[in-house]
């Protein structure tokens, strides 16, 4: 089921929340076993069969995890790691069987010109945010930052439906604590700051983002026919995309929230204005963040802190300061990140266009990270360096983002690589012919500099608006977080400045006629465009 | 080893990653509070320790430090634990 659906938005949310507080009143426990039948139902709504690879997983897993505690407890290190090694194991190949292995065979036949055939695998919704999510449970026990648990709450944890399909991905510790404290009744607050991130999440969504997809997948689908996309139509394609998915993907973790919200309970912030970022490293750290943590605390910093063992073991330096040596920064930083980055673009998707995005992302941290190593001398904190920097930075950063999303959409390499040329320019340049004609003697420059007059193509001027005015939302207005920040909408948000110095943001929300009126209208707004066509961007995932 | 030595050591060993004499921990010190001192000069910093000490930290523990006291408390316990 899909937050932007009539029947959950009518039908299943108000009924889980009604039975919830109505249980919660007798007992907290009968309140959160509703809660994971509940989740169960809205995961198995789709496809029953569903319920039968899920359950066995979560028993398979909550076995593991036990015995690594026992194990830990009777100081058997040896064995609580050879069972922490299983179970990762056992959750990549579960990932792995469902997501790669069509690839896997598609792979093999490029290769070796072989045709093997196997029945298509179809994808259990939303398994890799729950793999990583259990990945990460077993992780922790091993190391003791999970205590104590029950099936009930592995459960809780596993499946409580909000953060189910698209995340936030969650840590246990995060969570529980705030079921076993939740009181389970009806809090006029909770669900006011958790219908208000629901209504922007679903206006951002499936008025915002679903507004602007077709027209991205003209484009996309013009390139994918071999048609020689021209520069301008190829930059407003990737940046029509880039804001699509910001829209949705943002939007949808806002609606994700905001339901949590409703039942009490606090998922962590995902997306904090990412495309304001004024480097490829703020951006990693402000779009997906609950992505980039993870991947951090269980991939990078391991790799890194092995391969600088292994380093300082051979007598080697590694890397700080004024001591970092060219062979330190490629083995100790570029390595750990291009495979990170390649590990997140297979998460993304199965596929050869996604390895090449996480590795171009990689390549881009790389070369950030390297600036910095070289520009260590400069005086960064002075105004003279943020003021030329920073907008520069910026430029650069939306700029590389938007070239990577031409191999995040495009269906096959061979679509990525068409538009990146017409991205180059190598397409050639040309504009609408109503265009060149409305910019007079601009118009005409244009035309004797070589730009061709494309076809009279609707297409091009009401995509050109989209971005436009998309582009104004993500750069300038403040983001759905920000909004709430005096409520704490998320964990882990920072609230940022103006509300440490002790004044209000520029615009805050709060319960009164006018925002009460804003809200309704972007509720309106998103539940008239539901049904109309909507892409749901996460089935690979 | 005490805490004093421990601290002499840490200083010593961050001085030699950042190339920067300048530096100066104390039990409060936090890395933002330290120039240049970012999580890939951190990492080489915690294996520089473990070699001089041979110890060995978890990956949890090396995310959770708050400051450079967690750091030599931690550091304490596993000491102990390889003599005992």
């Amino acid at each position: 089921m899909l937050f932007n659906s009539y029947e959950f938005i009518f039908v299943f949310f108000p009924a889980t929340l009604l039975g919830f507080f109505l249980l919660g009143r007798r007992s907290r426990v009968l309140a959160l076993r509703w809660l994971i039948a509940a989740s169960l139902f809205f995961y198995t709504w789709w496809r029953p069969i569903n319920v039968l690879l899920i359950a066995p997983s979560i028993l398979v897993n909550f076995a593991l995890a036990r015995a690594i505690q026992k194990a830990s407890a009777r100081e058997a290190p040896r064995l609580a790691r050879s069972l922490l090694i299983v179970g990762i194991a056992f959750n990549v190949a579960f990932l792995g069987y469902f997501k790669y292995v069509n690839f896997l065979v598609g792979a093999v036949d490029d290769v070796f010109g072989t045709n093997y055939v196997i029945a298509k695998v179809i994808l259990p919704l939303g398994i890799s945010f729950i793999t990583f999510q259990k990945i990460a449970f077993l992780v922790d026990v091993s190391s003791r930052r999970v205590e104590s648990f029950t099936l009930q709450d592995y459960c809780l944890f596993v499946l409580f439906f909000p953060q189910l399909i698209a995340g936030p991905i969650v840590h246990y510790r995060e969570v529980m604590p705030q079921f076993q404290r939740a009181n389970c009744s009806f809090d006029q607050n909770n669900v006011a700051i958790g219908l208000t991130l629901f209504a922007f999440g679903l206006c951002k969504k499936a008025f915002l983002a679903d507004g602007i997809s077709p027209l991205v997948g003209t484009i996309f689908g013009q390139a994918a026919a071999g048609e020689a996309v021209s520069l301008f139509s190829a930059w407003l394609a990737v940046v029509g995309f880039t804001l699509q998915l910001y829209f949705d993907f943002s939007g949808y973790t806002d609606m994700a929230i905001g339901i949590a919200r409703c039942f009490g309970i606090r998922l962590p912030a995902n997306f904090n204005s990412p495309l304001r970022s004024s480097s490829i490293i703020e951006f990693w750290l402000r779009w997906h963040i609950t992505l980039t943590r993870f991947l951090t605390a269980y991939i990078y910093n391991p790799l890194t802190l092995w391969l600088t063992r292994r380093r300082l073991a051979k007598g080697l330096k590694g890397i700080g300061g004024n001591n970092t040596t060219l062979g330190g920064f490629l083995a100790v930083l570029a390595f750990p990140t291009l495979v990170t980055m390649s590990i997140s673009g297979l998460w993304h998707g199965a596929g050869y266009t996604f390895i090449v995005w996480g590795l171009l992302h990689g390549a881009y941290l790389t070369i950030n990270h390297w600036w910095h190593w070289v520009a260590r001398g400069f005086r960064k904190n002075s105004a003279a360096y943020q003021r030329v920097m920073r907008p520069a930075g910026f430029v650069l950063t939306f700029a590389a983002v938007a070239v990577g999303m031409a191999y995040f959409r495009a269906p096959n390499m061979a679509t990525a690589g068409n538009l990146l040329r017409g991205l180059f320019g190598l397409h050639g340049v040309s504009l609408p012919t109503s265009i060149i004609h409305k910019l007079g003697h601009v118009g005409l420059w244009l035309h004797q500099a070589g730009v061709s007059e494309g076809p009279a193509d609707d297409t091009f001027r009401i995509m050109a608006r989209w971005v436009a005015g998309l582009s104004l939302l993500a750069f300038f207005s403040p983001n759905t977080m920000q909004l709430l920040s005096r409520f704490e909408p998320a964990l882990g948000f920072d609230t940022g400045a103006p509300d440490r110095a002790g004044s209000r943001p520029l615009l805050s929300w709060q319960a009164s006629a006018a925002w009460a009126v804003l809200v309704g209208g972007a509720t309106v707004l998103g539940v008239l465009h539901l049904g109309g066509v909507s892409e749901f961007l996460y089935w690979q995932f | 080893m005490t805490d004093d030595e421990l601290l002499t050591l840490f200083t010593a060993t961050l001085r030699d990653v950042l190339g920067d004499d300048s530096v100066a921990l104390s039990m409060v010190t936090r890395r933002q509070d330290v120039p240049n001192w970012d999580s890939f000069a951190y990492i080489n910093f915690i294996a520089a320790i473990e070699m001089r000490l041979k110890i060995r930290f978890a990956v949890a523990d090396v995310e959770s430090f708050e400051n450079v006291g967690a750091i030599v408390r931690r550091s304490q316990a596993l000491l102990a634990d390889k003599s005992s």
